[in-house]
């Protein structure tokens, strides 16, 4: 008890209800989060983002510590306002940070400036958007390429070839984003990912603006980017069903992370789920809350 | 729907802005233009009405000069005894009044204006009608003393007892200033120089009896009109110029009007422009609202509003730009008259800008002006807007105007430009100058018309091209900025065409002025066969001091002298052409070639000879040993028979229809009195060029308004003459460049709105800041080049049909500016990087992760 984030206590647009945190709180001594030190892409200790000041100050993450490990895929779930979105933005260096401090890799990005968090974002990080992810006067290749064309690098040839026919769009190099379908658009976003081989990529609802099948295959090519291209994942999902596709599901209430689930399957984070659903229903007696942006 | 229009216009107000500047600027130069020349004129209607005397008796003038003669038209000073006889008489003076001085002081640096403006030597005359008071010293006295005008003295330092060196064309006398006078009313710009009423006849007329005019003042009761009639008729109503002192006063004006017209007339060429390019860009700026705005129109057209509805709001919001522009304009206006009233000043033409006149017609024509371009140019965007379908409020907003296919336009600028190119061609083969020069403006407008038309499916293809390098040159940074050109062509094709329009009009102005400037050095270089010559710089004719001290001079061989007479000549067909025409001395041959047809030079200059040229001669049925009369200055007439007929090409062309010209002393014995215009100087045996020259600028020195130019400054000079028409084509091209810009802004501004989800996007994936403004300057510098390409070979194409025309007039030199285009060209590219300065910040500036989330 005692986790009420808000100075004010008013409830705001994070309108998660305080008893809610307190549900979600495990009991066990493992912090959720965190990891064996080995092996850690990423990193936050008492990362803290807060919006607004004085009286409307919003907690949008409360003093989170988590670990990304090397070579994972890890889903970042919660209930809308959650703070799950934040969570990804600031550990890739999208956005700052109010407290708190960040690692990627053995490097600090907190107090990074803009132009060298430009940089790291390009070179060590992947991204992919749940939409527009691809720019539309440049064709697929172009856009896989993107990333290192700014840099002014050349890409891996060999690496590119093994990710483009991993992903299956060989034949689909030379179309314009407005020539292919929502799956197909969402590969070359995760072959543009994937194409400068970062040390992390990002995907915000990768399959939010796709159907059942389409966003089967790409969660089964950010799986086999894991598993057979050594690459680490987060992905941010309100879909239990994608995030079961992971090894391992962080759950987020409140600007904190409450809880985490290993070998997650369908079923299992969708009654993790209920359990922020219930507190809302009967509080807000409303649906649970979709998509965030 | 009212208020709706009005929180739209407040909403959009940045980008309504930069039309309303485009309106400012178009209203700004009208209202400018209007307020100058009407001040301007009511100050000297006000000057000459209050310094004519009541009744002007001045020499017969038959004759305009087109070309100064130097001569000045006089008549017996006794003559104001015979007209204070006349009934109704108060009194008569007897005024001596003569321009083309030049007046130096005692470094022989001239004390008059070297703008163009005049220097006059007076008599000082003082009556309550005198434009000047004595306001230090005392009046003239006797030789050698004179008042010089108080604007002059401050702006040169000329005090009282300084001895300043007046070179009159009788010739040169020495006076000690003794007073100055102070203008009371407006000074038109020329330096007065007063002198003893006695010893001016003598010393600027060379005769004590003459003068250059009577001032009749009338007595009690009696009307201008009616004194006018009576000393008309006491003299002999043909033997003079009688003119009350309305007429006067008229006349005076008239006379000042050719000058103030040129600054009108390039006040209306910059209005023009500005309204050109402003109606593009303010078309463009509505049909981007209206783009933007889709979403919204479709919402209003759900709720019920009708198409009617839909576009009256859109025209209405385009009036309240129209007023808001109209009227800042008018204000502006209002401080570019005061400006250009500050620059005569600075020319030494003083209007007191507090008497500024603002007439009802003003404001009246700028808001006419303002309301209508933006009316029309926002009429066609309107319809469109009430074409937007409900359904386009549910439906994803598609940018308007990208899918539309382009066929109506292809079709439209195909038609267009096959008739603009008809009537250039027309032009081209075109026989008579002015059946060609209508067909040159038509296919001008045609075409000009088909451009705008078709630019959008010119995007494409040119900037393709354009932009080939960027990719290899800046990588994806180049392909994205090349791409998002292409991307609406609709909108780039418009956001060019402002810029085209300038380039286009400045493109063909200087071919054609480049062409000239070649003909003309191809003419010197054919004609001109002396080592030097001696001429004024504003070609007007000096005193026969200077040519006497030339002929003494060490190391002149030979001297040919040159001057120009205004001519009326009667020919066989029954015409009666008034023309210039210039008498030489003879040897003319060894000064310069000229191609006879018929006859030479020493038939063409012997006594009552008469040389003409080929073309001339034929068209009025004239032949050689047939005889023409011709009328001189000062009611002369004289038989000449042709002796010689001659192939000058650009005869016409040299303002000198006819291209007459006979012997010095024909001239003299008909039109006595004049001064030579130019002297043609050949070194002696023995004596080099550059001693030729350095004796000659010795013998110079004290008559700085004259200089001794051998053909290659020869040339300089007359590409200087030239070069005046080019500031006004930069200045012009200034403008035109200056809301183009703004239309690349705004063009720019909207599309890194529309992008900005992409923008986001790219900035996540590891663009920098910097990338992203140069990929947005690459779309800008790419963009405007493409309006500049388009410009420039439309103005080339003008350029080449009017040098057609030209030819006609014989300037048959072709030469093309590469200099300049490329100028222009490296110029636009600057203007891209301008324009994209705000867009690239604000784009730069964007928070990434709003830019992302952004609808």
């Amino acid at each position: 008890m005692g986790r009420v984030t808000l100075p004010s206590g008013k409830v705001t647009k994070s309108d998660v209800h305080p008893e809610e945190a307190a549900l979600s709180t495990p009991a066990a001594e493992h912090v959720p989060g965190l990891a064996p030190a080995d092996g850690i892409a990423a990193r936050a200790r008492g990362l803290t983002k807060a919006y607004g000041s004085g009286e409307t100050t919003v907690l949008a993450l409360d003093a989170v510590d988590v670990d990304i490990v090397r070579g994972r895929f890890t889903a970042v779930m919660g209930p809308s306002g959650s703070g799950k979105s934040t969570l990804m933005h600031c550990l890739a260096g999208l956005d700052t940070v109010s407290a708190g401090q960040v690692w990627l890799g053995d490097t600090e990005i907190t107090g990074l400036r803009e132009r060298e968090l430009t940089r790291l974002r390009r070179d060590r990080i992947g991204f992919m958007f749940q939409s527009f992810n691809l720019i539309p006067t440049l064709n697929a290749l172009e856009n896989i390429t993107l990333p290192m064309d700014i840099a002014g690098k050349r890409p891996d040839e060999k690496w590119l070839d093994q990710v483009i026919d991993t992903l299956g769009i060989r034949d689909r190099l030379k179309h314009r984003p407005s020539q292919l379908s929502g799956g197909q658009q969402q590969r070359v976003a995760c072959a543009r990912a994937l194409a400068s081989r970062p040390e992390l990529i990002f995907a915000d609802e990768p399959t939010g603006n796709l159907d059942s099948r389409a966003g089967l295959e790409v969660l089964g090519f950010l799986r086999e980017a894991v598993d057979q291209l050594g690459q680490t994942v987060v992905m941010v999902t309100h879909d239990p069903g994608a995030a079961a596709h992971s090894d391992l599901v962080l759950f987020l209430g409140d600007g904190r992370i409450v809880d985490e689930m290993r070998r997650p399957t369908a079923e299992s984070v969708l009654e993790r789920m209920k359990r922020f659903d219930v507190i809302r229903t009967r509080f807000d007696d409303a649906p649970a809350a979709s998509e965030e942006n | 729907m009212l208020k709706a229009t009005l929180r739209s216009f407040l909403a959009h107000k940045g980008r309504l802005l930069l039309s309303a500047l485009a309106v400012l600027l178009s209203v700004a130069f009208v209202t400018g233009s209007l307020i100058f020349s009407d001040t301007v004129s009511r100050t000297f209607d006000r000057l000459f009405a209050s310094t004519a005397a009541d009744v002007t008796v001045s020499p017969k003038e038959d004759l305009d000069e087109a070309v100064p003669s130097g001569r000045t038209a006089t008549l017996p000073g006794a003559l104001a005894e015979r007209v204070r006889q006349v009934d109704g008489v108060a009194a008569a003076r007897a005024e001596v009044d003569v321009d083309g001085l030049t007046v130096v002081d005692e470094e022989n640096e001239p004390v008059g204006p070297t703008t163009g403006a005049p220097t006059l030597g007076t008599a000082w005359n003082p009556t309550e009608r005198s434009p000047v008071e004595l306001t230090s010293g005392h009046a003239p006295r006797g030789d050698g003393q004179a008042l010089l005008d108080s604007e002059t003295a401050d702006r040169k330092g000329v005090r009282i007892g300084d001895t300043l060196t007046v070179i009159a064309p009788p010739g040169s006398f020495e006076v000690r200033v003794v007073g100055i006078a102070t203008f009371t009313t407006t000074n038109p710009g020329a330096a007065l120089v007063f002198l003893d009423p006695s010893t001016a006849p003598t010393k600027l007329l060379g005769n004590p009896r003459a003068a250059t005019g009577i001032s009749v003042d009338a007595a009690d009761g009696v009307t201008d009109e009616q004194l006018k009639q009576r000393v008309a008729a006491a003299l002999g109503a043909h033997t003079y110029d009688f003119r009350t002192a309305d007429e006067q006063a008229k006349s005076d004006v008239e006379q000042l009007g050719g000058f103030l017209d040129v600054i009108k007339y390039v006040m209306v060429g910059f209005a023009g422009i500005a309204v050109l390019v402003g109606v593009f860009l303010i078309v463009n700026t509505f049909s981007m609202l209206i783009a933007q705005r889709t979403r919204e129109l479709g919402l209003l057209r759900a709720l019920g509003a009708d198409r009617r509805q839909v576009r009256r709001s859109v025209l209405a919001e385009a009036l309240l730009l129209g007023l808001v522009g109209s009227t800042l304009g008018l204000a502006v206006g209002i401080g570019l008259a005061a400006g250009l009233i500050e620059l005569m000043g600075l020319l030494g033409m003083n209007i007191a800008a507090d008497e500024m006149v603002i007439g009802w017609v003003t404001p009246v024509t700028a808001y006419v002006v303002g309301l209508g371009v933006t009316f029309v140019a926002a009429y066609l965007p309107a319809r469109r807007a009430s074409g937007v379908s409900p359904m386009a409020a549910l439906s994803d907003a598609e940018v308007a105007g990208v899918g539309r296919p382009l066929r109506v336009r292809a079709v439209a600028g195909a038609v267009v430009g096959a008739a603009g190119a008809a009537a250039l061609v027309g032009c081209a083969v075109s026989e008579q100058t002015s059946s060609a020069a209508s067909m040159l403006g038509l296919g001008v407008v045609l075409s000009l018309i088909a451009t705008v038309i078709a630019g959008p499916l010119l995007v494409r293809p040119v900037i393709r091209v354009l932009g080939a390098a960027f990719p290899a040159l800046f990588g994806s940074i180049g392909r994205m900025s090349q791409r998002n050109a292409l991307r609406n062509p609709r909108r780039t094709g418009a956001t060019a065409a402002a810029l085209m329009v300038g380039l286009a009009l400045v493109g063909g102005m200087s071919v054609a002025s480049e062409s000239m400037t070649a003909s003309f050095d191809q003419q010197i270089d054919k004609t001109l066969g002396a080592d030097f010559v001696i001429q004024n710089t504003n070609f007007l004719p000096f005193p026969k001091e200077v040519t006497d001290e030339v002929r003494g001079t060490e190391g002149v061989g030979l001297l040919v002298r040159g001057r120009f007479t205004p001519v009326a000549v009667r020919l066989p067909d029954g015409d009666r052409v008034e023309t210039t025409a210039a008498g030489y001395d003879p040897r003319l041959d060894e000064v310069a070639n000229i191609t006879y047809v018929q006859g030479d030079s020493a038939a063409a200059l012997a006594s009552g000879r008469l040389a003409m040229d080929r073309d001339f001669a034929r068209d009025h049925g004239v032949r050689v040993g047939g005889t023409v009369p011709v009328e001189f200055p000062g009611g002369r007439r004289g038989e000449l028979t042709v002796g010689a007929l001659t192939d000058q090409d650009a005869a016409e062309g040299f303002g000198t229809q006819g291209g007459l010209y006979f012997g010095l002393a024909t001239l003299e014995r008909y039109a006595p009195g004049g001064q030579d215009s130019a002297l043609y100087v050949n070194a002696a045996p023995g004596t080099s060029d550059d001693d030729l020259r350095a004796n000659l600028e010795r013998t110079l020195d004290p008559y700085p308004q004259v200089q001794a130019r051998d053909l290659a400054d020869y040339k300089q000079l007359v590409h200087d003459q030239i070069a005046v028409l080019l500031y006004l084509v930069y200045a012009l091209l200034g403008l035109a460049i200056i809301i183009a810009v703004l239309g690349v802004v705004n063009t720019l501004a909207l599309s890194v709105v529309e992008r900005t989800r992409e923008i986001g996007l790219l900035r996540a994936i590891g663009l920098a800041r910097r990338q992203l403004r140069r990929m947005i300057r690459l779309e800008s510098v790419v963009i405007a080049v493409f309006g500049a390409v388009l410009g420039l070979a439309l103005g080339l194409v003008w350029g080449v049909c009017t040098h057609e025309v030209l030819a006609l007039q014989g300037m048959t030199a072709l030469a093309i500016p590469w200099f300049t285009i490329v100028a222009v060209v490296i110029g636009s590219a600057v203007v891209g990087v301008v324009a994209a300065l705000l867009p690239a910040l604000r784009a730069s500036r964007m928070n990434v992760l709003a830019a992302i989330a952004h609808e």
